[in-house]
């Protein structure tokens, strides 16, 4: 009972305590950033995609190879090895274990919301794997994308780029047979910059540490969301600077937009409100190119690995004082309960 | 089109109302660099019944709120542009992307569905850009 009780109340404290107030924290540098009189919504994406994958990935790294650290006997190679001094390593490894438990069953809840969609081999996907081939083929700037389409006939698909390493952009046959060859050039412009960047990996992580803070949604969904849709005005703007035709991509984002006869779609006025910022923001572009204000946007993901492996060092690095003093509360909580 | 993103939202200080929404809209698709009350008077009039003072008051309010410049040219005011219809969007787009409603799939996808009772709203935006696309290909 007296071992269990620090995995059990180490692991609550972390996920019902640091966590949420991770996000607070989070919450309050957004606010402070969006409210800077030099901030624009367009700019800043990745320091805004790092607060917010941070506020949960960096806590929840920190404390579990703290776990792994924290040995009785001080290393946890010998925890592995050694069989003697095995039994010493029970508490760390059963809170590790617990918190790996906790983040495997939202993790793979999230992960099974977004399987790709499933490529098709009838006669008609043939022939649109033929157009793209032919397509990406006299289309210098979508080079990168050879190899890299899939198309399927799921109901109301139309383009998105999937997979979370090994990239691909799925092209819907019914949306596609709507577009002109000009129209699915841009189209998959908007596509390659996801691709470049590795989106579905971002995208994928940001939901994950959104639904592994008890508050994040609540406290973070706004200005995830807010992401996201600047993300994808960042991708128009990266699609028409690589010689996409802002007006074909334009038209191409209504009929992506558009739901099909067979979708029950009810998402909020607002995400109209952001079509026509895109749609809005294409227009001017036809008028005057984009330029490209600062960095390229795709610097992000490789910083937040960096960050997340030097999080994960640290403990073996400085120590694993926070978790030490979780320990030792959790065991005086317990004799002051018990007694 | 009317740019009023998020129409009766605060704090949006470039917030327009469907006539001032129209009169940018002439004067960003024409690429006036100067123009008078007339001028946009002469488009809008095509469009619409409305009277010169109704105009002069809409070059008014939209000077007042930063969208234009002006410089008197005798007895009349001479307007021009401050902002380039990007500029304008980039500063509108706090506020979209604010209210911005967060999809939950992790693929990157072109754009999210909107509900069906903006269809009619896709429509205009669809004949937008057909319009600016022949007068890209005119002028």
């Amino acid at each position: 009972m007296a071992e269990a009780i620090f995995p059990v109340l180490g692991t609550i404290f972390v996920l019902a305590v640091v966590l949420p107030v991770s996000a607070l924290l989070t919450k309050g540098a957004l606010l402070a950033l969006e409210r800077s009189p030099w901030n624009s919504p367009l700019h800043g994406l990745e320091g805004r995609y790092l607060l917010l994958t941070g506020s949960s990935a960096l806590p929840l790294a920190w404390f579990l190879s703290a776990g792994v650290h924290q040995t009785e006997t001080g290393s946890s190679l010998s925890c592995l090895l050694d069989h003697h001094t095995a039994a010493l390593c029970f508490e760390p490894a059963f809170f590790t274990a617990t918190l790996v438990l906790a983040l495997f069953s939202v993790g793979a809840r999230v992960l099974r919301r977004h399987r790709g969609a499933p490529s098709s081999r009838s006669a008609s996907a043939r022939a649109l794997a033929l157009r793209l081939e032919a397509l990406i083929a006299r289309t210098p700037a979508l080079g990168p994308l050879r190899g890299r389409t899939v198309v399927t006939e799921l109901g109301g698909h139309a383009l998105g780029t999937q997979g979370l390493l090994v990239r691909r952009v799925a092209v819907g046959v019914h949306f596609a047979a709507t577009l002109s060859d000009e129209l699915l050039a841009s189209a998959l412009a908007h596509e390659l910059e996801h691709v470049r960047a590795f989106d579905p990996l971002r995208y994928v992580a940001l939901e994950l540490a959104l639904a592994l803070n008890p508050l994040g949604h609540r406290l973070l969904g706004r200005h995830a969301a807010a992401w996201r849709g600047a993300r994808e005005a960042h991708c128009d703007r990266e699609a028409v600077l690589h010689g996409a035709a802002p007006l074909a991509l334009a038209s191409a984002l209504l009929r992506a937009a558009r739901p099909g006869p067979s979708e029950a779609v009810a998402l909020g006025a607002a995400d109209a409100s952001l079509l026509r910022l895109r749609v809005g923001l294409l227009l001017a572009f036809a008028e005057h190119r984009p330029t490209r204000c600062c960095r390229r946007g795709r610097s992000g993901l490789q910083l937040a690995v960096a960050v997340l492996a030097l999080t994960l060092i640290s403990p073996h690095q400085t120590g694993t004082a926070a978790l030490d003093l979780l320990h030792v509360g959790a065991e005086r909580a317990l004799s002051y309960l018990w007694s | 089109m009317s740019f009023r993103l998020r129409p009766g939202k605060r704090g949006l200080e470039l917030r327009l109302h469907e006539l001032e929404a129209a009169t940018m809209e002439v004067v960003w698709s024409r690429r006036w660099a100067a123009f008078t009350v007339g001028d946009v008077l002469a488009v809008l009039e095509r469009q619409r019944d409305i009277a010169y003072t109704t105009v002069m008051t809409t070059l008014g309010r939209l000077f007042e709120k930063g969208l234009l410049e002006r410089r008197r040219e005798g007895r009349r005011y001479l307007y021009s542009p401050k902002l380039t219809r990007e500029q304008f969007l980039e500063g509108t787009a706090r506020e979209v992307l604010e209210g911005a409603v967060g999809g939950s799939q992790a693929m990157a996808l072109l754009a999210e569905k909107v509900s069906l009772a903006s269809a009619g709203e896709l429509d205009d935006l669809e004949a937008l850009i057909h319009r600016r696309r022949e007068e890209l290909e005119g002028g």
